[in-house]
């Protein structure tokens, strides 16, 4: 059975009670695993025509509130992404390929919570909510938390993404490497850096285990300039696998030399700015 | 050949091109038959282990299940191109992990698939041996304990695991090292390369109330799917009809069967069409590999530059059956020498069964390996001494009248050519903008030989009473041309517009036997037999037109447009179709040509060279090619870009200009996933872990080069239709070679492993522990 | 099947009515039931790009779209990019530039070019790699697919 709901509220109440309905948004995931047979819903709750999971929003408090159904493809062509949240556009940009830019979504993507995916360290790096509403109600979940484990969330069964809130933030910089064994392939390590006005830096490593890594400590080590003790800390503290993009060894070895490029160019962008 | 090459050397459009490109082309999953029942393969779940029992019983609960077989259903002889080790399903044991064991036909894809699941399988797992190291160890376990006992087509060591030998030898190594003054050793590992075509293979099985059966198949040659069809199920080949559809790529991994026999079978429990598509999956899993390779490769050359001496120890993991291991092996060895006058040669392998997924022909048959090997240590040599690469390969190439390893001699060879045009090319070339900080760029060359003569082929052609000309040849196009360029052969011979000339489908009912489309064989092979064929048509179209006219033969000659007419005397002419028409209903019968050939190119010389094992009656009609690479390191992280590719071959003749640019610059781009990022990994059990596109990565148009610049040399090969031979697999022969040297020449470190990922480069920039 | 949905879809302008299972992806209802077989199933994972299509102008994978999903959307095939017995531009710049080797990426690649091209009328070469960068070609090594974009463009240009 496809349900295809026109309201939230409608949504939520199918997901309700039974967790073997799942809800399909872009499809470039979901779809690829039941073809694989990966999953096998008994139902799916089709996304497409909730219109309160569309568009985006200001909030008063000038939070940028991005509804989950957004396409990869509108993020990363959204040049009003300035400053630090250019390294959301810049992960954006760094999914896979055109066509699938243009068919998965924002919410999609990271309700499935693939370790190797761009959107986590980028919304870590800019200590982004994730508003997730389900039957008891509406919540906000901050990135870091929302992210647990390998493809495993915070989201009860009958929760979904809603939206991405995105706190302002001042002048700044936000950069993005990927590094991928051909263009399009999900990552070998990732490095989202941000650097904001006052001196405040945030680098998050993706791929390089469960869940997207940051550290207090590495983020005061890059703050003071001491990218090589930010990028050992960081190294020390990733729990990589050996799988068929790369060994963990490689990805431990990798992480501080790629955070010292980012943190360079980040560095260039923030005084170019 | 007096005849005016109108079509010859001209970029004609590709025949099939109107049809690809609106979707209309017809590959085997596109055709439906009335009644057609959908075929699975259930593939073992052991990497080796006896086979004690079967139950079909809860698959057979399933409503829409139509039939199973297994391998207790094919109680044929095994069977083998070389060594005669297969069987059509698992039998009595499986000997790798995926093996089919058992195929289903039910009503549609879904329930086959659930149905193969519902098969119960006893198996009684067995020790078994995944590398080529433990294949070898003293007490390793046989994948094949009847090895004594097979049928081999040809005399070769064969004992444990090590399934084949091979060895050639020249001049007097023993003493050849002392006389270098300078000699490079290293040990170069290949891994195992998926052919990856973008359509899985798959067959559709039908049976008539005569129990005759039609296969349509993606495969590369009809009359090898019906001959071992036949054998596989123990009936006559005149009792099937195997044709081709369309065909979405092949590069040597649908050379042999994959689902044919077992479609067939089930047809034939069932009484319906069968149809059977791997999944992608599947695909991987079930079909055929490159050879992995471990080669200890030694070169040595004097002061001035000249190679004086080559040893080459090639180690093959040949996965669980020989399928074409034997001639992998051979042309291997045979290749190892690499294009150049090297007096001493000792070139020898063994090829292993482990338990994996068998290894087999693709693209380049073993000299993609030695390639790697042999061309890493000649832009060493050059490094050492102080010689430019290309000048090196100047100094040492092979020429017209030389020999290669074994004694053929070389009837034309534009290898000195490609070089210095190369060189030119590269030397030319703008140079990029600077590099991005980090990042270290290099040129890095090869050269290589390959074979286009193999086998045998032949090719009917009838004159229609309209003047038209209808080919046949049993030729499968499998996406590089041929159906184009064996028309522009005969459009030539005959001088007709290519538009007048039709070029069957193959079926193994009507066309006459092709061997098969690999070994980049088809220009020169069947070229020679569309040739022959036209000539004797054009020779009885002179014949009957002189009987008409009432002249002598000698004092007519044909002209462009499928005339006739005296030879001096303009105007006054007839046409073929009246010759034709002529021919039909007065005088001789319909116009026909026929020609057959074997391969029959010089031998090799045992009073030259030492040769054992070796796996292939006659091979020649050697290529040859030279390539430049432009490459980007990134110190960072060791990843690797190619920037730019010169790739100069030696074609003999270009029949179809743009056509051997596209087979230069695909296959180089193959050839660059080979090298920098293509790997099938199987893990301690002996699962293959990455068959999928997900894990096993080809490039993108985001990773290939800026530019392919292929080079075009014609140094006309005498037996060769209009000098013509092969481009098929050489364009990515070199390119793991050409990617390494560019790599070392960029960073002074060389990677002696492929591919070459980001991490094997950063090992070897920084250290393992750097 | 036990639980079948009738649709109607809007395929190449036409309104085609099925009856599909409710997970049933587009490429299947296409190829099997509609007899529409330019999309081709390469890998049935969303990789490969051999079943692209355009839905609502946009590209995308018949393989990962649920069928009974696509009901109120503009589905475009190869089918549909050119009238019978004629090409289009891109189609005949295809074919004289040689692009086209086996043949089974060329319709995903028309797909994409064809998104390109409509948003994008003076793409650059780097924006064609990167269209088509969505579908995989074993057989060219891309180069040819691009100079045919590339040599169309300059000919309307000229």
């Amino acid at each position: 059975m496809l349900h295809r709901p026109e309201s939230l509220g409608e949504a939520v109440g199918l997901l309700t009670g039974d967790a073997d309905i799942k809800p399909l948004a872009g499809g470039a995931s979901l779809v690829a695993m039941l073809n694989a047979r990966l999953v096998e819903p008994s139902a799916l709750v089709s996304l497409a025509r909730v219109k309160e999971l569309q568009g985006s929003n200001e909030l008063p408090d000038r939070t940028l509130r991005l509804g989950a159904m957004m396409r990869h493809r509108e993020l990363a062509e959204r040049t009003t992404l300035t400053g630090p949240q250019r390294v959301l556009q810049r992960a954006a940009r760094a999914i896979a390929n055109p066509t699938i830019r243009a068919m998965g979504t924002i919410g999609g993507s990271i309700a499935l919570a693939d370790p190797g995916a761009d959107y986590p360290p980028a919304l870590v790096a800019l200590s982004a909510a994730i508003e997730l509403v389900g039957s008891a109600g509406t919540r906000l979940v901050r990135a870091v938390d929302f992210f647990v484990d390998w493809y495993t969330t915070v989201l009860a069964p009958d929760e979904l993404v809603t939206a991405i809130h995105l706190q302002p933030v001042g002048a700044g910089a936000g950069v993005y490497h990927k590094l991928a064994r051909v263009a399009g392939d999900f990552a070998i390590a990732s490095v989202a850096v941000v650097l904001l006005d006052g001196g405040r830096a945030r680098a998050v490593i993706g791929a390089c285990g469960p869940r997207p890594l940051s550290l207090a400590e590495a983020d005061a080590e890059l703050a003071r300039g001491n990218v090589a003790a930010a990028g050992a800390m960081l190294a020390e503290a990733a729990d990589p696998v050996d799988d068929s993009r790369a060994s963990a060894n490689y990805r431990r070895r990798v992480i501080p030399r790629m955070l010292a490029r980012a943190f360079v160019e980040a560095s260039e962008q923030m005084h170019s700015s | 050949m007096n005849a005016v090459h109108t079509a010859v050397g001209h970029s004609f459009e590709r025949l099939d091109a109107a049809e690809k490109v609106t979707g209309e082309a017809r590959y085997v999953d596109d055709l439906y038959r009335p009644g057609m029942l959908h075929g699975a393969v259930l593939g073992s779940t052991h990497a080796h282990a006896r086979i004690r029992a079967y139950s079909l019983e809860a698959a057979f609960t399933i409503p829409g299940v139509a039939a199973i077989v297994t391998g207790e259903d094919f109680q044929v002889p095994r069977a083998g191109a070389f060594c005669k080790d297969e069987v059509p399903l698992a039998r009595g044991k499986t000997i790798y992990l995926g093996e089919p064991v058992a195929a289903i036909a039910a009503n549609d894809p879904e329930i086959a698939w659930r149905a193969a699941r519902a098969i119960e399988i006893n198996y009684e797992p067995l020790p078994s041996v995944l590398s080529i190291d433990e294949a070898l160890a003293g007490d390793a376990p046989l994948v094949h304990e009847d090895l004594a006992k097979y049928v081999k087509i040809a005399p070769s060591f064969s004992q444990g695991n090590v399934l084949w030998q091979c060895r050639v030898e020249e001049g007097d190594i023993g003493s050849a090292w002392a006389q270098c003054d300078v000699v490079v050793e290293d040990v170069f590992e290949t891994a195992a390369q998926h052919h990856m075509y973008m359509e899985p293979c798959g067959a559709l099985a039908e049976v008539d109330r005569s129990g005759r059966l039609t296969i349509w198949s993606s495969c590369q040659s009809v009359h090898l799917v019906q001959q071992r069809v036949a054998e596989s199920l123990a009936i006559p080949m005149g009792r099937i009809r195997a044709l081709a559809p369309k065909i979405g790529g092949g590069f040597g991994g649908k050379g042999g069967l994959h689902v044919q026999h077992l479609a067939a079978a089930l047809a034939l429990k069932t009484g319906r069409p069968v149809k059977m598509v791997l999944s992608r999956v599947e695909d991987f899993e079930m079909v055929r590999s490159r050879h992995p390779a471990r080669i200890v490769m030694k070169t040595g050359a004097r002061r001035d530059g000249k190679l004086f001496a080559r040893e080459a120890s090639i180690l093959l993991d040949g996965g669980a059956y020989a399928d074409e291991s034997p001639a992998v092996l051979s042309f291997a060895v045979l290749m190892a020498r690499g294009p150049y006058r090297i007096a001493h040669l000792r070139s020898r392998g063994s090829v292993v069964y482990t338990n994996k997924l068998k290894a087999s022909a693709f693209r380049g048959f073993g000299n993609p390996q030695v390639t790697f090997a042999g061309e890493s240590q000649i832009d060493q040599i050059a490094k050492k001494l102080g010689i430019h690469p290309v000048e090196l390969r100047l100094l040492n190439a092979v020429d017209a009248g030389d020999r290669w390893a074994g004694g053929q001699t070389l009837p034309a060879c534009g290898l000195r050519e490609c070089l210095t045009r190369l060189r030119g090319a590269v030397e030319a070339a703008p140079p990029l903008p600077s590099a991005a900080p980090q990042r270290h760029r290099g040129i890095g060359y090869s050269a290589f030989s390959h074979i286009s003569g193999l086998l045998s082929t032949a090719c009917n052609i009838y004159l229609r009473s309209d003047g038209s000309v209808a080919v046949n040849t049993g030729v499968v196009d499998i996406g590089q041309g041929s159906d184009t360029v064996l028309t522009q052969i005969c459009a030539d011979a005959l001088m007709l517009t290519p538009d007048r000339i039709s070029f069957a489908s193959p079926d193994s009912d009507s066309s006459p036997w092709n061997w098969k489309t690999a070994a980049s064989r088809v220009t020169y092979m069947a070229g020679r037999v569309v040739l022959a064929a036209s000539i004797e048509v054009r020779d009885k179209i002179l014949r009957q037109a002189a009987e008409i006219m009432e002249c002598a033969v000698e004092d007519l000659e044909i002209r462009p447009g499928g005339v006739v007419g005296l030879k001096g005397v303009g105007g006054q002419s007839i046409g073929f179709g009246q010759i034709a028409s002529h021919a039909i209903s007065r005088l001789g019968g319909p116009i026909m040509g026929a020609s057959s050939l074997l391969f029959d190119g010089e031998r090799m010389d045992p009073k030259r060279a030492l040769v054992e094992g070796f796996a292939f009656g006659n091979i020649g009609a050697y290529t040859f090619g030279a390539q430049a690479v432009e490459a980007e390191v990134d110190e960072v992280t060791g990843a690797v870009r190619v920037l730019r590719v010169w790739s100069a071959h030696d074609v003999g003749r270009a029949i179809n200009p743009r056509m051997v640019e596209g087979q230069i610059q695909g296959g180089f781009v193959q050839g660059m996933g080979y090298a920098l990022t293509e790997e099938m990994q199987w893990d301690e059990s002996g699962r293959l872990t990455n068959p999928t596109l997900m894990d096993y990565k080809v490039p993108t148009a985001l990773d290939a080069p800026l530019e392919i610049n292929p080079i075009i040399v014609e140094h006309a090969e005498p037996s060769g239709p209009f000098g013509a031979k092969g481009v098929g697999e050489p364009g990515l022969i070199g390119a793991a070679a050409s990617i390494g040297n560019a790599i070392a020449n960029a960073t002074r470190k060389r990677v002696y492993r492929l591919p070459m990922t980001p991490e094997r480069v950063l090992d070897a920039l920084i250290g393992k522990s750097g | 099947m036990t639980d079948a949905l009738d649709v109607t879809l809007m395929i190449n302008g036409e309104r085609r009515a099925l009856r599909v299972a409710p997970f049933e992806t587009l490429l299947t209802s296409l190829r099997d039931r509609l007899g529409l077989t330019a999309a081709k199933r390469g890998c049935n994972q969303g990789v490969c790009g051999a079943c692209s299509v355009l839905i609502d102008g946009r590209p995308a994978r018949a393989c990962l779209s649920v069928t009974a999903n696509c009901v109120d959307q503009e589905i475009t095939t190869v089918e549909g990019l050119s009238a019978p017995l004629e090409l289009s531009p891109l189609q005949d710049a295809m074919v004289r530039a040689g692009a086209i080797q086996c043949g089974f990426c060329t319709p995903g690649m028309l797909i994409a070019l064809t998104a390109l091209l409509h948003e994008s009328p003076h793409p650059t070469r780097d924006d064609i790699r990167t269209a088509i960068s969505s579908n995989i070609c074993r057989c060219t090594g891309y180069q040819k697919i691009v100079e045919a974009v590339a040599d169309m463009l300059d000919a309307s240009a000229a």
